[in-house]
């Protein structure tokens, strides 16, 4: 599967709500913060006649929402291979490392997910503020959506079994979700 | 010991001319300036296998060091080669597939993939003239995927200011491409 792009819509759904463990949590996360970098770049790309940096962040949405269906397949693959390690023999040294290379990777790329969609709300909140007014809506829903892909993984990294308190992974996806909700919370009361 | 360059900021035109007249470090600034272009013709255009490339790049380099005289504007030194480099390619894989047979490449595909790395090549130049801070925060965030935070963390800049920052540095960027467009050959280098 190549990162879900080449599929319809419908059938990405269906696939989504499928018995089969993947794709699942993260990759839905990457997906919603997909979208709303897709919803940035329509706001910045319709307000390059007012707005000087428009084309600007328009370029960096479509660039973070490249990165998105990458992250989303990414995140598949890392939860296939930790399903497998948590179903391989027990007690053996092999198994206990390779389950706990699986899980920290697992854990590694909802944290780039939670990153990425902090940038998406950050560019968003800017759309709201600066770009098209009759857009403003779209700029909005973009930051709370972003926020919400922020949120998911954010709490992805925290249950999964391979982080502990403390862990400096969970710390940056905190703060990454402190930005995100922020911005969100900034762009749904933007004066028109 | 590797030896300094001397001539990095010749045009293209500048450069030939001295290749000509037998310059050792005109040459090899020739080849430094050339090799990944024509590899990625190679790879990219033709998917030649490394060894194969290796020995294709060989090649295009010995015609270049022959035929020099033969190139009637010196500006157009990146289309020429680029040129010699289909031919080579063309004549190693109708070589090759008298052994076996081969993957045809298309003129339309190969066409475009020309294009984009020629593309890429100029946003790489482009990118060198924009210089600092420029150059790394447009790196930074389009081809090596760091985020905002990363980038201000490893910059020393505010992570909330990055954003307009690349923006403005994508202004230039376009400047810098459109000006290259008007004031010089396809495939010369604006110095």
């Amino acid at each position: 599967m190549d990162d879900y792009v080449d599929l319809r819509l419908g059938q990405l759904l269906e696939m989504t709500a499928a018995e089969a463990p993947a794709p699942g949590a993260g990759s839905a996360a990457a997906l919603a913060i997909a979208l709303a970098a897709a919803l940035v770049a329509k706001v910045a790309r319709s307000s390059r006649d007012s707005w000087s940096d428009g084309p600007g962040v328009a370029a960096q949405a479509l660039e973070l929402q490249s990165r998105c269906p990458t992250l989303a397949r990414e995140d598949t693959d890392a939860w296939r291979d930790a399903l497998t390690a948590l179903g391989g023999p027990d007690g053996t040294s092999g198994r206990e490392a390779a389950l706990a290379q699986a899980l920290a990777r697992a854990a590694d790329l909802p944290l780039t997910i939670a990153e990425t969609g902090a940038d998406v709300a950050g560019l968003a909140l800017l759309a709201a503020e600066r770009g098209d007014g009759s857009l403003r809506g779209e700029a909005a829903t973009a930051a709370v959506l972003a926020h919400a892909g922020v949120r998911a993984a954010t709490h992805l990294i925290v249950i999964n079994l391979a982080t502990q308190a403390g862990d400096e992974r969970s710390a940056r996806a905190e703060r990454a979700e402190r930005v995100a909700a922020s911005a969100a919370a900034s762009a749904l009361t933007v004066e028109p | 010991m590797p030896t300094e360059r001397a001539t990095p900021h010749l045009s293209d035109t500048e450069l030939v001319r001295r290749c000509r007249e037998g310059s050792t470090e005109a040459w090899n600034e020739l080849v430094e300036r050339f090799s990944r272009y024509v590899y990625a013709i190679c790879g990219r255009g033709f998917g030649l296998a490394a060894h194969d490339a290796e020995d294709a790049f060989q090649e295009v380099f010995t015609r270049v060091y022959a035929r020099l005289d033969t190139l009637r504007d010196d500006s157009a030194i990146r289309s020429w080669m680029a040129q010699l480099t289909r031919r080579v390619c063309l004549d190693r894989l109708a070589a090759a597939s008298r052994e076996q047979p081969v993957e045809d490449v298309s003129d339309e595909r190969l066409e475009r993939t020309i294009e984009e790395i020629d593309q890429a090549f100029a946003v790489r130049e482009a990118l060198e003239e924009l210089g600092e801070p420029c150059q790394e925060l447009l790196d930074r965030f389009f081809a090596r995927d760091e985020s905002y935070r990363t980038i201000g963390e490893e910059l020393d800049l505010p992570a909330g200011t990055i954003a307009s920052r690349i923006s403005r540095c994508l202004v230039k960027l376009r400047a810098e491409l459109e000006g290259r467009k008007a004031s010089t050959p396809p495939s010369g280098r604006k110095r």
